[in-house]
């Protein structure tokens, strides 16, 4: 009975597990040792974006889009928005139809941490809802909140009676 | 003994760079300016050895 309801044994330090003297000491070598391998550690982890970069400076700077139908004209009401993936099934979009003959699309990972952007018809404003990111719907450009980028913004056409996506822009920076 | 503690603050200055280089690699990515990327990955890539030199320097100092 006794048996679970005690500490072990008397304890006011938490210094039982330490074995070897000055364990808990960080000298003035050990701390810029330390300091060396963090570079290591970050000159590392910048080594898969520059390379990235790198490959995108060789000659994949011109991407070529596949054209994508994503909804009838008809299905989709002034005012209203859609959801669709482009240009791969792993990028989240979403289209805004504002008028009649006027369409806007973005790839709608929110520039700040990618949470999914929401239209919020009653303002007129696209939400990310995580940490309360707002977007301009006609630019793509961040209002307030977190994000500091541009939402990469879709080309659209009218085909034919369906809404066609041809590609997406390079941020105009 | 009186240590100097120069290297440490170097070593400090390199990793508060590092830092910032690697923000503006990954920032820059996001941009689409992929020549601005690569160099922040390359300074990020020279602090390295530079932060060993001031190591093998200042160690016994």
């Amino acid at each position: 009975m006794d048996k679970n309801n005690k500490i072990p044994f008397d304890e006011d330090n938490y210094t039982h597990n330490i074995n070897k003297s000055n364990e808990r000491k960080l000298d003035r070598r050990g701390f810029m040792k330390t300091m060396v391998g963090a570079a290591g550690l970050f000159a590392v982890s910048t080594l898969p974006w520059g390379s990235i970069a790198a490959t995108e400076l060789m000659g994949l700077r011109e991407k070529k889009y596949p054209k994508k139908e994503i909804i009838d004209v008809k299905k989709l009401n002034i005012g209203d928005a859609f959801e669709f993936a482009y240009p791969t099934d792993h990028d989240s979009a979403l289209l805004v139809r504002l008028g009649e003959n006027e369409y806007k699309a973005y790839q709608n990972a929110c520039t700040h941490l990618r949470c999914p952007v929401f239209w919020e018809q009653s303002k007129s404003e696209l939400v990310c809802p995580c940490h309360h990111g707002f977007f301009d719907v006609k630019t793509g450009s961040p209002t307030a909140g977190p994000p500091r980028r541009p939402l990469p913004e879709i080309t659209i056409q009218v085909e034919a009676g369906k809404i066609v996506a041809t590609g997406v822009k390079r941020y105009e920076t | 003994m009186k240590r100097s503690y120069r290297g440490v603050i170097l070593l400090c200055v390199v990793l508060f760079l590092n830092i910032i280089f690697t923000q503006k690699a990954i920032h820059q990515y996001y941009f689409e300016n992929y020549t601005a990327t690569v160099i922040y990955a390359v300074l990020n890539l020279v602090l390295f050895p530079i932060a060993l030199f001031i190591y093998h320097k200042e160690k016994n100092v």
